[in-house]
């Protein structure tokens, strides 16, 4: 049974990536879906629910609702919601149920859009794809709609794909001091310490950084509609944040050392995991390379490997054994025998177990890491 | 482009009129793509002379992973007409509507439009729009006018009226709009009274007056429609007027 995970658990799902792409841009997120569902969106896959506050809303979609294809109800009570709580603007999501019966989510989101006069975004979740997939889609529309021709600001960086799914809290401000550090200003953080009048400013940007394949679709955008060029990578270990920071300067694509016999992998969130295997190799001349286990462009990607569920995985680890994997610590129960585990809990993975043991590996010392 | 989809009452005429209308549309020069949404999948079997193209639905059943090009699930018919099936699930399960809204992402992922570049894309729909799944051709981006085939039968009309009411429905979406109808004769009593008598009601034309033919039937049992078997036919004269009457207007309003 291909996609089917028997030990590890699953990624969060594409609806938590739109509802934390959007956590701080002060819309209102509105998911179709069952009563007692918004923990998962705004509590478990989001750890910011404790000090900052979100409009992040669930239907309540009942079964008579979905045999009925009652969307007016769905459609009045967003409505209703939107104008006690006066948000920027909208979005409506999908889950599992509104993909069976075939809710039409652009045109509801028409609908709400002309009703209460509030911009609406549909997305086209259904809480079966990965939540790189349901963050890239969510900031992209806004990037798009909001995003408008201004004067360039010298130096500056959009950084894009930034959310608690993959960065500890307080990333947004370790990145924000590198770029400072080397001489660049930071025109926006997409979407973590900013807020949706940054967005506004994204076209003053010389260049992109992008964190997380989430931040690809915007960073194209950019490309196309504003010729500002893109470079994927995460600042991390020294030698590697340096490249990273000249990568900026030139605007020239970033080449990652990649080992196709490597000893040590890295498992996660692709682009960050690129980053840490090319780190190794930079800094400690260590042959590594990363499993990329949720989606990525396959040029970014090209020579890591890719494996996007359990069988795959562990297949690629039994094959390659490595001598050490960098992973989240539920990995360590599909791992050889022999292979040491170094922890790096990814939070769109394991969410709250190791919250505590999550890392800020901003321009740190890469040593540390491998430790 | 050219973009229609008809409706009509189970075994009213509907893959009948679609075929020999997109064999009239091609034999008008026109690059045409016809995708029956019926888990029967016999929409297009007479453009292909008998000879079926492999459902979407059933090309996921028996291979268990989507296609990854558009020739995998479609077949040249008459006059270059791209074929498309979207068949359904196994009889007595699952969920029909789910497979045409599954058949359309897919189509939309294969970038189908952009690839084929078409003049014309015909939509034949099960009988009724009896869910979410059989209106998803009428959705934004698909279909931009329905053609409903209907003959004088008390029932035929009564399904018609049932789909123009549902068509109504999504009049605040920017949802196709009801075209008119196509009248399939049956030769019952005071027909063209009757269907007149509905689409006078619902403010809509009747847009083609098919007559009752054998040489359809004829052409049918041969495997073709009858704009390939006899473009002189009366009926087969009747639906390449319908089809200049939409080319002239889709050239009217580009």
């Amino acid at each position: 049974m291909k996609n089917v995970s028997r030990i590890i658990p699953c990624y969060a799902a594409d609806t938590s990536g739109v509802c934390s792409a959007l956590y701080e841009l002060s819309g209102m997120t509105v998911v179709h879906d069952a009563s007692g569902c918004n923990s998962t969106y705004a509590t478990h896959d989001e750890p910011r629910w404790e000090d900052k506050r979100s409009d992040i809303y669930i239907s309540a979609l009942t079964e008579m609702d979905a045999i009925m294809g009652n969307d007016e109800k769905f459609i009045n009570d967003t409505v209703s919601a939107a104008k006690d709580r006066k948000p920027l603007f909208m979005t409506v999501c999908g889950s599992p149920m509104p993909m069976m019966t075939g809710v039409d989510f652009d045109a509801v989101a028409e609908e709400i859009e002309k009703r209460s006069g509030i911009r609406t975004f549909a997305m086209h979740t259904n809480g079966t794809r990965s939540y790189i997939e349901g963050a890239d889609e969510a900031f992209a529309a806004v990037v798009r709609e909001y995003a408008r021709p201004l004067e360039k600001i010298k130096n500056g960086v959009d950084v894009l794909g930034l959310t608690p799914l993959d960065f500890k809290l307080g990333s947004d401000v370790s990145i924000k001091k590198w770029l400072c550090e080397n001489g660049f200003e930071t025109v926006m953080t997409l979407a973590m310490g900013d807020t949706l009048e940054s967005v506004k400013k994204a076209a003053a940007a010389e260049v992109s950084l992008v964190v997380s394949a989430a931040g690809l679709s915007a960073a194209k955008y950019l490309k196309n509609e504003y010729d500002i060029p893109y470079i994927c990578g995460v600042p991390t270990g020294r030698a590697f944040s340096r490249k990273l920071a000249d990568a900026l300067k030139n605007g020239e694509k970033i080449a990652y050392p990649l080992s196709q016999t490597p000893d040590v992998l890295v498992i996660g969130e692709s682009i960050q995991a690129l980053s840490i295997a090319s780190s190794l190799t930079e800094e400690l001349g260590i042959s590594a390379n990363a499993v990329c286990t949720l989606p990525c462009d396959e040029e970014i990607r090209n020579g890591a490997f890719k494996a996007d569920c359990e069988e795959d995985i562990e297949a690629l680890l039994s094959e390659l054994s490595p001598e050490t994997v960098i992973a989240d610590p539920f990995y360590k129960y599909i791992l050889p025998e022999d292979t040491r585990l170094v922890a790096l809990p990814h939070f769109a993975f394991s969410g709250r177990c190791f919250e505590r043991d999550l890392k800020d590996i901003i321009n740190t010392d890469i040593g540390e890491l491998i430790k | 482009m050219i973009k229609i989809a008809l409706y009509g009452k189970g075994g009213i005429g509907k893959s009948t009129c679609t075929a020999n209308l997109s064999a009239a549309l091609a034999s008008l020069g026109k690059r045409v793509i016809q995708i029956g949404c019926d888990p029967k999948a016999d929409s297009t079997i007479n453009l292909l002379h008998g000879d079926a193209v492999i459902p979407v639905m059933d090309y996921m059943r028996k291979y268990d992973e989507e296609p990854e090009r558009i020739e995998d699930i479609s077949k040249i018919g008459y006059g270059g007409v791209l074929c498309i099936e979207t068949g359904g699930p196994t009889p007595g399960l699952g969920c029909a509507g789910r497979g045409i809204i599954t058949t359309f992402s897919l189509l939309e992922q294969l970038e189908l439009f952009k690839k084929y570049k078409p003049d014309a894309v015909l939509y034949d729909v099960l009988g009724d729009v009896v869910c979410g799944g059989f209106a998803a051709p009428i959705r934004e981006g698909y279909a931009e006018q329905v053609l409903i085939v209907t003959s004088g039968e008390k029932m035929a009309l009564y399904a018609a009226n049932n789909i123009f009411s549902a068509v109504k429905n999504f009049e605040d979406r920017s949802y196709a709009r009801v075209r008119g109808v196509i009248m399939n004769r049956r030769n019952v009593e005071n027909e063209e009274a009757k269907v007149r008598a509905f689409t006078e009601k619902a403010g809509i034309e009747i847009t083609a007056d098919i007559p009752r033919s054998a040489d359809i039937i004829k052409y049918e049992d041969m495997g073709m429609t009858c704009v390939e078997g006899d473009p002189e036919c009366d009926a087969a004269k009747r639906f390449t007027a319908l089809a200049q009457t939409l080319i002239d207007e889709d050239e009217k309003n580009a």
